[in-house]
């Protein structure tokens, strides 16, 4: 099922390009008019095609993103075929306009900006400021993106999608061959349905209600939440989408962001651990017991399920949460482990999990925990590493935590002569 | 990456606002020349006079045009023009043989390569 839906993603990737090919397979163009012309729609075909798929990877169900090594990765990949393709449809109005340079300035003229009848063309400009509109923000290009404003004008896709769809139809021919007309139609019709499942179906169909039964503060600005509710299955070290209910946060109400799960999946309530990193998060410090909330989820595949092998964990701060789940679910199963924790943590009053997690190492055999302070021992070190286990090398290794923590680990282990294969990274900046 | 984003945006529309101006500036002379012909009558016995692919004249919406120096432009396979020479090219021009209308940049090439209209058939 994974290796059909990852064959699948791949091909249609890859598809656009096959088809532009073809193109040029068919008959070179003759001159440097009619290469600019092919140019020109190919860049328009093959960004039209990677923002179609952009957006139906976006659709987010709940465990899918596993086919694609998990919710992270499969941003990353809607990031850069986004990007790939907002490049390519920026393309796509010059090239066809200098193409037209030889038959003379009133044909560059109507190319660009044809009279207000055309309005196959118009559709085309529509769709194209539009993009610009919801893709400012991703790629800040009027200062640093506000969370909730970027989300709601990446909405704006949908009205991009009609548009380029009707322009792309109208003067692309698409539909030639009738094949070519199949692939077109349910990649569009795909997309059409992931960008409805994540505006409005997913709020009633996957969102699952819960009750804050437990707030409780780990530290100043951190707090672990816990929530009653319908059984959800997940595996340790996944994260879920939490919109808290609360009538009375003066901000975030109603307002969905990803947190790791920091329960172990055979809890009968779900946990999650939150620290003050923006506005939404600062209010949740002081959400209410008893009010409502929803999950969705789970995502993402940070920890393999199974721990076979040696492994070398380094958590930082909060990045220290999708550790503590999977060490939590040790306590339920009997077989041995092979894992080095290192907690990464400002000083004694910010290693908020040790004592659980030291308590823990205590009955697990293969789990060593090793406590490093920033503030008394300064920033993490080979040396540090080299003194918790002189095998870490030939660990594969597991990284969470702030974006400095992530630089400083992988300088380190890549110096070391760590693989980036085995080096594992969770972000969440992305999100 | 937002560096190598934000050169794009700014270099699309830098190339997009020169591309127009060249045009604009350009154009005028050229519609200039375009609004001086005189109108000439051309009877469906002398457009049917040049049907070769060395003189290829064409009826489109009532209007002949000489196009033989822009066949081999012609983005598509000179053949699909070549089979209109000498006739009134109207329908085909208005659905490429499959439905649809040519672009708005192939009506402003138009112009250039008109000759007459054509004598309507009482």
């Amino acid at each position: 099922m994974f290796t059909l839906v990852r064959l699948v993603t791949f091909t249609l990737v890859a598809w656009p390009l096959a088809v532009v090919a073809a193109d040029l397979y068919a008959g070179a163009p003759a001159d440097a008019a009619a290469w600019l012309r092919w140019l020109g729609r190919a860049a328009g075909l093959v960004g039209f095609a990677w923002f179609l798929l952009a957006m139906a990877l976006s659709a987010r169900l709940p465990r899918f993103d596993l086919a694609l090594g998990g919710l992270l990765s499969l941003w990353r990949m809607h990031h850069w075929l986004g990007a790939f393709s907002f490049v390519l449809l920026l393309m796509h109005p010059p090239l066809l306009a200098l193409a037209n340079v030889p038959a003379g300035p009133q044909a560059v003229l109507a190319t660009l900006l044809p009279s207000l009848d055309a309005w196959t063309v118009w559709s085309g400009w529509a769709a194209l400021l539009f993009m610009m509109l919801f893709l400012a923000p991703s790629f800040s290009f009027f200062g640093a993106p506000h969370y909730q404003r970027w989300k709601l004008l990446h909405r704006f896709s949908g009205a991009v999608l009609i548009l380029a769809l009707l322009h792309a139809l109208a003067l692309a021919g698409l539909l030639k061959p009738a094949a070519a007309g199949w692939v077109w139609g349910v990649l569009a019709a795909v997309t059409a349905a992931a960008f409805l499942w994540r505006l409005l179906l997913s709020r009633w169909l996957s969102r699952r209600q819960y009750r804050i039964s437990r707030v409780n503060a780990l530290a100043p600005r951190v707090v672990e939440i816990t929530l009653e509710g319908p059984p959800l299955e997940y595996d340790p070290g996944q994260f879920v989408y939490f919109t808290p209910l609360d009538p009375s946060l003066p901000v975030g109400r109603g307002e969905e962001h990803p947190y790791s799960l920091v329960s172990a999946p055979h809890e009968p309530d779900l946990r999650i651990a939150i620290k003050e990193l923006g506005d939404a998060s600062a209010a949740l410090m002081q959400v209410k017991e008893g009010t409502l909330a929803t999950v969705e989820g789970p995502y993402g595949r940070f920890v393999p399920p199974q721990h076979e092998g040696a492994a070398l964990w380094i958590g930082g701060g909060i990045g220290i949460t999708p550790f503590v789940s999977v060490a939590r679910a040790f306590t339920a199963q009997s077989a041995s482990v092979d894992v080095h924790l290192v907690y990464c943590a400002n000083d004694t009053s910010r290693a908020y999990y040790l004592a659980e997690l030291e308590h823990i190492a205590a009955r697990q055999p293969g789990f060593v925990v090793h406590p490093h302070y920033f503030a008394e021992q300064g920033a993490l070190s080979a040396s540090f590493l080299e003194g918790c286990t002189a095998d870490y090398r030939q660990r594969v290794c597991y990284v969470c935590g702030p974006s400095g923590l992530l630089n400083l680990a992988e300088t380190i282990l890549t110096g070391e002569g760590v693989s980036r294969r085995h080096i594992h990274m969770e972000e969440f900046n992305l999100l | 990456m937002k560096r190598f984003m934000l050169i794009c945006f700014a270099a699309f529309w830098s190339s997009v606002v020169s591309i127009w101006a060249y045009a604009v500036l350009a154009t005028d002379g050229v519609a200039d020349s375009v609004t001086e012909q005189r109108v000439i009558s051309i009877s469906p016995a002398e457009l049917a006079r040049h049907a070769g692919t060395d003189d290829c004249w064409m009826a489109i919406e009532g209007v002949v045009y000489d196009f033989t120096t822009y066949i081999p432009r012609h983005p598509a396979p000179p053949v699909v023009m070549t089979d209109w020479c000498g006739k009134d090219a109207t329908q085909q021009y208005r659905t490429k043989g499959y439905g649809r209308p040519h672009s708005p940049a192939a009506d402003a090439l138009l112009p250039q390569y008109r000759v007459g209209v054509l004598e309507q058939s009482e």
